[in-house]
């Protein structure tokens, strides 16, 4: 059972990864020369050999639960081979610039819905005295801009301080402590 | 027949977990390692954990920034990477850049080289009373954390290890490609959306691997019965599936100096007014690939051995992935005791 089992799966494999390579090359010819995608032709190919490789399985060999790693076998393998041809697809220049264009033509059509949709929503809120979206970032921007300059300032207090440890040492007189900003927190 | 039995009884318990999953889908309890907040910036936070502290030299680790949340270095009990450092010894930190909103636009990739990440290691030096601190960096906070190292020469570092972090970005693969300057408008891109969504960055990286959801699916089917392996896999599913969204020109210069102009491997980075040389780093380096990483593949992470001046420097690239890298049960076996192993003897 394991030996035909396995012979299977080998035919198998390699009829995926022939599959896999065709498809690579199709995917990663230029779009333009290609004819319109047929979405069950690509399929077909798959569908047939999966249902004839088990009726193999069904006709040789006894079912025992042994086919059921194999089956997840034969599944893991033709998805790594699957994976390995799109990866080779993508990794393209035809597929780069077929993605760079459809990431331009989505943000041209993007961008302008985008941009109304702001407005007219800046404008709906306006009109309830809410305050907008634009409005609370820039609040939150001036927040952390007060945060910096808090920081900045924490900064030169401490340096300051501990100037001051230097100079005091040099006195003699007992250190200035220079702590931390805030005290550490226990975690929420 | 045994065999039968055995499969039957899977069966059922596959069944048992999958009403489980549908009807009473729990939270996963991560993040459980014991740590204080030290310091916050704005969004960043850097949290100390609890440990023995044999080691004098803290560890400040730096992960990627956007994209996904830092709890999957402190996934569940007994598969987290910082539980495994923290009971190795280690004085740990964890830099969490946080979750950004609109208000965050305006940060850049010098922001974090030149504001947070220093101070950060200050708050580190400060806290833990050591002279000196070890960097780790994982994924996109390794170039960021070798940025930072190399244009603050008179910061004590005591080492630096680069976890899977792309720094020659001519080698970086799929993303490489992309993000090429000839196919992808980063400016149109930015300008547009202002923040990077994170349904955005979700498409990027579903798109890399577009047959990993189904991989992980039958793989959660099989090992359905196994009530371990599905309380780690919703823990590591829900990470997967929360992605973060990147501040619009971070993302910019992200794009434009590391991807596409690779400024940080040719030495032509300015931060700050400082120049950023790989070559300025002279601390001991420690690199860490994995063999099947299609984020960061070796090549692009192993280069940092090459471009550094340090004498004391070392490659490996061990089995996996980007994540399985630092996450499962391949991290615990392989990644993580190496990395501690490295580190103990540079942590005196």
């Amino acid at each position: 059972m394991v030996d035909t089992s396995q012979q299977l799966f080998d035919l198998w494999k390699k009829q995926f990864e022939d599959g896999a390579q065709a498809w690579a090359r199709v995917l990663s010819e230029s779009p333009a020369a290609a004819a319109p995608p047929d979405p069950a032709a690509f399929w077909r190919p798959v569908i047939e050999q999966w249902v004839q490789g088990w009726a193999r399985v069904f006709a040789q060999a006894p079912i025992s639960p042994d086919a059921t790693s194999q089956w997840k076998q034969f599944l893991d393998q033709s998805i790594d081979a699957w994976s390995r041809a799109l990866g080779q697809a993508m990794n393209t220049d035809a597929f780069a610039q077929m993605l760079g264009r459809y990431l331009d033509q989505w943000l041209v059509a993007y961008g302008p819905a985008k941009k109304a949709s702001d407005q007219s929503l800046e404008t709906a809120l306006q009109t309830f005295n809410i305050p907008s979206r634009a409005q609370v970032t820039a609040v939150a921007r001036q927040i952390v801009e007060l945060d910096e300059r808090v920081e900045r300032l924490e900064e030169g207090v401490n340096a300051l301080l501990r100037r001051l440890d230097e100079v005091g040492r040099g006195l003699g007189s007992p250190p200035v402590a220079a702590g931390p900003r805030s005290q550490p927190r226990e975690r929420a | 027949m045994a065999q039968w039995e055995e499969e039957i009884e899977r069966n059922f318990r596959r069944m048992k977990n999958l009403a489980g999953m549908i009807m009473d889908p729990r939270e996963p309890r991560t993040g459980q390692t014991p740590r204080q907040e030290i310091h916050r910036k704005n969004k960043s936070r850097l949290y100390r954990y609890e440990s023995l502290r044999t080691f004098r030299t803290p560890v400040m680790f730096v992960p990627n920034l956007g994209i996904s949340r830092p709890y999957i270095f402190d996934l569940l009990p007994g598969s987290s990477f910082i539980e495994h450092m923290t009971r190795q010894g280690f004085d740990f930190y964890l830099l969490d850049w946080g979750v950004f909103g609109p208000e965050d636009n305006g940060l850049t990739v010098e922001d974090c080289v030149t504001k947070i990440l220093p101070r950060m290691a200050d708050k580190v030096l400060e806290s833990s009373g050591a002279r000196e601190l070890s960097v780790l960096g994982y994924c996109m906070g390794a170039p960021l954390s070798a940025a930072f190292i190399a244009a603050y020469p008179e910061v004590p570092v005591r080492s630096f290890t680069n976890m899977a972090g792309p720094i020659d970005f001519s080698k970086v693969g799929l993303f490489g490609l992309w993000l090429d300057k000839k196919y992808f408008n980063v400016d149109r891109f930015v300008d547009t959306l202002g923040a990077i969504p994170a349904d955005m960055v979700k498409a990027g990286f579903k798109l890399l691997k577009p047959t990993m959801d189904l991989s992980t699916n039958l793989n959660l089917w099989w090992n359905l019965w196994n009530d371990k392996y599905v309380e780690g896999f919703s823990a590591l599913n829900r990470w997967a599936n929360e992605y973060v969204a990147f501040p619009g020109e971070f993302f910019r210069q992200w794009v434009r100096d590391f991807y596409q102009d690779n400024k940080l491997y040719r030495g032509e980075l300015r931060l700050g007014g400082r120049p950023v040389r790989l070559s300025a780093i002279r601390c001991p380096v420690f690199v860490v690939g994995a063999s099947e990483d299609y984020i960061a593949p070796p090549a692009c992470v192993r280069a940092l051995v090459d471009a550094v001046s340090s004498r004391d420097k070392e490659y490996v690239e061990l089995p996996g992935g980007h994540i399985s890298l630092i996450a499962g049960r391949g991290a615990a076996m392989h990644c993580w005791p190496k990395v501690s192993g490295w580190l103990a003897p540079r942590s005196d």
